[in-house]
């Protein structure tokens, strides 16, 4: 059969989002591919050029929806970074509890949705299951199930709700005992291990080259991580190490990335409890809104010339936000955000990997990225 | 010795039509006809000659009785044959339906049964049963409240799986999705038949009745009951194998007709996984009619269960067999873990994508069908079709035998295979639910590297039980104990022998870096 | 507790770099601390002309082990001086990663420890900002060729902003689509958020005859 080119897109169940791929087939063999995005480019930066610094928080949420806490904190560091803001220690808490219960909940998405990529159907409902059960405390905490607008600039929206602690350490062990659940529906299948082992093999060097971090990398087995590299918050106060695995000789393949992102629920949900246990005043007792333990006055005008950047640790790799200040109403706007999704720079670099291979691999390597394309097309 | 039970459709059809057939032949005028025609004689002809039949209807109709009564028989027998089989598939929907969603821990219409008595906050639906009339809530109440101590809400639970806490929607409870399945029937029928621009018109109309068509004729050869059959010819275990081999052309078809890439690569993994099937299915089957002794599907079954045959069922005979034809059955009829050429994934429902409205409704009740054909003929190969398990045994047993097999003799035989084929069904859907989709080249090497060799194994095995130890009576019992002992203790064995250091090293677990895991009990508090 | 790279060991790797970048002609580089609310990190601020771009990029790659590029973001600045209507800001990383040993076929993972992390091996911000002057068709050295991560931020950038990139192999639409008009960047300060100034509510359900949020902000 001659070689044709397939658009995988964009409308397809294994895409996990809105684009298209397209790929050159011989036969079952992936030849060549060309990602194609921007199918859902809402303009945001542009946006934000015309909101007030705490409006462009709900934005932030959008950017990916399905780890919507990490992106709305990503852009509270930078805006911080660039009005010089002091924030509480109960709020990087409060910040981090959010923030890992939020990557919990990410990774269950990707959980869900990489099993019917593979062909199982079931592992689908039981990550979703326990996923509601991460919203709810995200709920409790945001008030919204998805997009929370949580962070402000100085601190959080509110405290722990009463009961908070007690409810999230319940919600917490039970999620730990299921994920063994998850894992024998994974790892004691040898259709799964012959589908995801041997497959999109990715070295280190070349993948922090291509821009690649997070989760994809340390499947290959270096510990990078934003998090100590470049630490901010309350990291340097917990005890947790991040998950690493040891790939073959080629690089890492799809199972090192699920089995990475299985650890990581593991240490995120270690990090939640003992932040619970650490919290400065205590994690049952609560501070009203606005209160300075959980909240710092804030500048709200950036001069020109000014400028603020930070580096996060996002579910699927190290996003950063740049402002420039000096906007409109004499600096009450930003003048430019820059924002850097890791998954704009995974998919180019993914879409590589899969050539060599299968076209039934394609969702196979394509889903142990994990792409999300609301922070993709922004 | 045939088997037989009351339910003799089969007789009574024959005896029906014969005995129509024998009415319509006596109401007939049994006089001769004379029709003949004397032409006298002219210039061409000197003599005169007589030209024209005799016609006696009743002869003429008695010499076409015979075809009339077959013809009539068939026509009964297949209505009967295929509204008993649409009838009955109803269940394999909702079996496929509700056993997912129990697996998938979606209670769904079992949860609107336990709302009747499960809580939420210690409240139960508002407390229903006390708004009955005349106080008959009290005791409503109370085994409620016993119904909760057993199997209601743990507190835990009630907070975290609140999701699963449906609440009491009225009467509707009693018929928890049954009506699904015409739902979507008839929504299929309502849709418009797209056909793609540049598709080749006549295959693609073409394809899907070679598909619906085989499957259906397929159920001709099935024996439902012993006596609840479209037809058995000598050979019908061949023809229905022939038959049912022939639908993979049709997927084919459909997947080349739609001028659309992802269908032309579906339908290609079809037709050489189907293809690879094909052959250790022949085989498997191969071995059961030698084992059995015949290729009539009523004699393989006759012989399992008749006590001066067998006597014992075909799976305890060859095990090996038996899962085969498990595995290549589901194979054959795209289930996963081998559903590649429908792949969702990658392929968005494969070969059959461009089928739109009732051709695409029926060609998914195909696939339903040849599930359930797959399942019917395993019961009927291997699980001894319409007999009770241990039958002869109970009916065998000094004081109560007699009663029980009268108890038995009651049951029609289509309940027993009604039986075992849906909870076979049951196992393909277990099956479907645990395990993840194969690769199309790793299915193909699983075929041809694994089953086929698999396959002639047990045709030789098959082949020298029937030699050896076959002497025109039922089998020792110690024979079929024997080869079960020795398949389970080999498969146990293959299952829990592991090579410990190689499954670490093929396993990679877990996180070099975490010392002390996070887990359950690490935390206080 | 957590361990993390120490601040004072940043801030001499920043120092370092700084000491070594500055002899190149045209670049002015300092280390500038920054804070993240309970942590302070010192990053490498650079200012760079255009032409000295591609040579300071070679020389952080090869001598400096700058193996990451993160985010390069175009900025236009209608109001600024002649030289500084444009401009690049590059931010880089150093990782530290290197591809772990194998021993007999295994792979054996390198577990950095951050508190002993020293040298080379010290992850470090750099910030580079580029100004170019003002031009139609502003563009300056692609670096596509050393660091891969900057192809599709170069890419992006030119589609929204409009900055080119010389020397780029490949450069198309990524986020707008493939057949945006040429010459159309929507990041540039000329083109407005709302469309023509309109400055209705598209869906006025009720004839509340409200306005949007950002009315009047918009110029």
């Amino acid at each position: 059969m001659a070689e044709m080119w397939i658009s995988m897109g964009p409308q397809h169940p294994m895409t996990h989002g809105l684009w298209t791929l397209k790929v050159k087939v011989d036969g079952e063999t992936v030849v060549d591919t060309e990602p194609d995005l921007g199918y859902i480019h809402r303009g945001v930066e542009k946006i934000c050029e015309a909101r007030d610094f705490t409006q462009i928080t709900t934005y932030c949420d959008r950017l990916c929806y399905a780890s919507a806490n990490t992106w709305s904190h990503s852009y509270i560091y930078a805006a911080a970074d660039l009005l010089e803001v002091e924030v509480p220690e109960r709020a990087e808490y409060i910040r981090l509890i959010a923030i890992e219960i939020q990557r919990i909940a990410s990774h269950l998405m990707w959980l869900g949705a990489y099993g019917p990529d593979i062909g199982n159907l079931s592992i689908m409902v039981w990550c979703l299951r326990e996923r509601e059960m991460m919203m709810d405390l995200l709920q409790e905490l945001g008030g919204s199930r998805m997009h929370y607008n949580f962070p402000r600039i100085g601190g959080v929206k509110r405290d722990l709700p009463y009961g908070f602690a007690q409810r999230a350490r319940a919600k917490l062990k039970l999620f730990l005992n299921r994920i063994q659940e998850y894992e024998a529906l994974y790892d004691e299948s040898t259709i799964f291990l012959v589908r995801s082992q041997g497959v999109g093999y990715a070295k280190p060097e070349e993948m922090v080259n291509h821009g690649v971090s997070g989760p994809n990398l340390r499947a290959a087995g270096v510990n990078y991580d934003v998090r100590w590299a470049h630490p901010y918050s309350v990291y340097s106060e917990l005890d947790w190490s991040a998950p690493v695995e040891r790939s073959s000789i080629k690089g890492a393949d799809c199972y090192d990335r699920y089995r990475v992102r299985v650890e990581e629920m593991r240490v995120s949900a270690s990090m939640a409890l003992q932040a619970l246990d650490k919290i400065p005043g205590g994690a049952d007792t609560h501070y009203e809104p606005e209160d300075p333990m959980i909240l710092a006055k804030a500048p709200s005008r950036a001069p020109e010339g000014t400028s603020g950047a930070h580096h996060f640790e996002d579910s699927r790799g190290e996003s950063m936000f740049y402002i420039a200040g000096g906007g409109e109403g004499r600096g009450k706007q930003p003048y430019r955000v820059s924002i850097r999704s890791p998954i704009f720079i995974t998919i180019p670099f993914a879409a590589k990997c899969m050539i060599g291979y299968k076209v039934a691999d394609i969702p196979a390597i394509m889903g142990s990225f994990d792409p999300c394309i609301g922070e993709t097309d922004r | 010795m045939a088997s037989s039970d009351w339910l003799d459709i089969v007789g009574w059809t024959e005896s029906m039509t014969s005995w129509s057939m024998d009415n319509v032949h006596d109401l007939m005028p049994s006089e001769d006809i004379d029709l003949q025609v004397t032409i006298p004689s002219t210039w061409a002809w000197p003599d005169p000659f007589t030209i024209g039949p005799i016609f006696n209807l009743q002869d003429g109709f008695a010499s076409i009785q015979p075809a009339l009564e077959a013809f009539m028989h068939a026509m009964i027998m297949s209505t009967v044959v295929f509204g008993m089989m649409m009838t009955t598939m109803l269940a394999i929907p909702y079996i496929e339906r509700k056993f997912i969603g129990r697996l998938m821990d979606r209670l769904g219409a079992t949860t609107t049964l336990r709302s009747l008595w499960v809580g939420e906050s210690g409240v139960t639906g508002g407390e229903w049963w006390n708004k009955l009339p005349f106080g008959v809530g009290g005791p409503i109440g109370w085994v409620i409240g016993a119904l909760n101590k057993t199997w209601g809400n743990s507190h835990e639970l009630e907070t975290i799986s609140r999701v699963n806490n449906r609440s009491y929607h009225g009467y509707w409870f009693l018929l928890p999705g049954f009506f699904q399945a015409f739902a979507d029937f008839f929504k299929f029928a309502t849709k418009e038949h797209i056909v793609p621009r540049d598709a080749d018109k006549v295959v693609f109309e073409v394809a899907p009745v070679i598909i619906l068509s085989t499957t259906i004729m397929v159920f001709a050869f099935v024996p439902f009951g012993p006596h609840i059959y479209a037809a058995n010819p000598d050979l019908s275990l061949l023809f229905m194998m022939a038959i049912f081999g022939v639908a993979p052309l049709g997927v084919f078809f459909a997947g080349w007709a739609s001028n659309n890439k992802y269908t032309l690569i579906g339908g290609m993994r079809s037709a050489a996984q189907l293809t690879a099937y094909e052959i250790p299915l022949l085989i498997t089957v191969l071995g059961v009619a030698v084992l059995s002794g015949s290729f009539n599907i009523i004699e393989i079954v006759d012989f399992q269960i008749g006590r001066e045959e067998g006597n014992v069922w075909n799976i305890f005979m060859m095990p090996l067999g038996a899962l085969l034809f498990l595995i290549t059955m589901i194979a054959e009829v795209e289930r996963i873990p081998f559903d590649m050429p429908e792949a969702e994934a990658e392929l968005v429902e494969g070969w059959w994508t461009e089928y739109g409205g009732i051709r695409w409704g029926l060609m998914f009740a195909a696939e339903y069908m040849r599930s359930y054909a797959a399942c019917i003929l395993f019961a009927l190969f291997f699980l001894g079709g319409w007999e009770a398990p241990f039958q002869h045994t109970l009916a065998d047993l000094p004081w109560v035998g007699g009663m029980v097999e009268f108890g038995l003799s009651l049951i029609p035989g289509v309940g027993w295979i009604l039986l075992k084929a849906w909870g076979l069904f049951a196992v393909f859907v277990w099956i479907r639910a645990s395990l993840h989709r194969v690769r199309t080249d790793q299915i193909l090497e699983f075929g041809w590297r694994y089953l086929l060799p698999l396959s002639l194994l047990h045709l030789v095995l098959a082949i020298a039980i029937r030699l050896l130890f076959w002497d025109g009576g039922p089998w020792n019992i110690l024979l079929p104990i024997a080869i079960t002992a020795i398949s389970g203790g080999i498969f146990v064995i293959l299952a829990i022998d592991e090579d410990k250091d190689a499954l670490e090293i093929q396993r990679r677990p877990y996180s070099t870096q975490a010392v002390v895991k996070a887990s359950p009990g690490s935390h206080n508090a | 507790m957590g361990k993390i790279v120490s601040a004072s060991v940043q801030k001499d790797a920043a120092e370092a770099i700084v000491t070594s970048i500055s002899e190149v002609a045209g670049i002015k580089a300092e280390v500038v601390e920054r804070s993240s609310g309970t942590h302070t990190r010192n990053v490498v601020v650079v200012n760079s002309s255009p032409t000295s771009w591609r040579s300071l990029a070679e020389k952080l790659y090869s001598d400096h082990a700058v193996d990451y590029c993160s985010m390069i973001t175009g900025i236009h600045w209608p109001e600024g001086d002649d030289d500084r209507k444009w401009e690049v800001v590059y931010h880089l990383l150093r990782t530290g990663v290197r591809d772990p040993p194998s021993e007999d076929g295994v792979v054996q993972p390198i577990i950095v420890n951050p508190s002993t992390v020293r040298g080379f091996g010290t992850p470090v911000e750099i910030e580079v900002h580029v100004h170019l002057t003002d031009s139609r068709t502003p563009s300056i050295d692609s670096v596509q060729d050393i660091w891969v991560g900057a192809d599709w931020n170069e890419k992006e950038t030119w589609d929204l902003v409009g900055i080119d990139f010389d020397g780029h192999d490949g450069m198309r639409r990524v986020l707008l689509p493939h057949e945006t008009p040429r010459g159309y960047h929507p990041l540039q300060k000329q083109h407005n958020l709302r469309y023509h100034g309109f400055e209705e509510m598209y869906d006025d359900a009720q004839g509340f005859m409200r306005k949007p949020d950002d009315v009047g902000k918009i110029k």
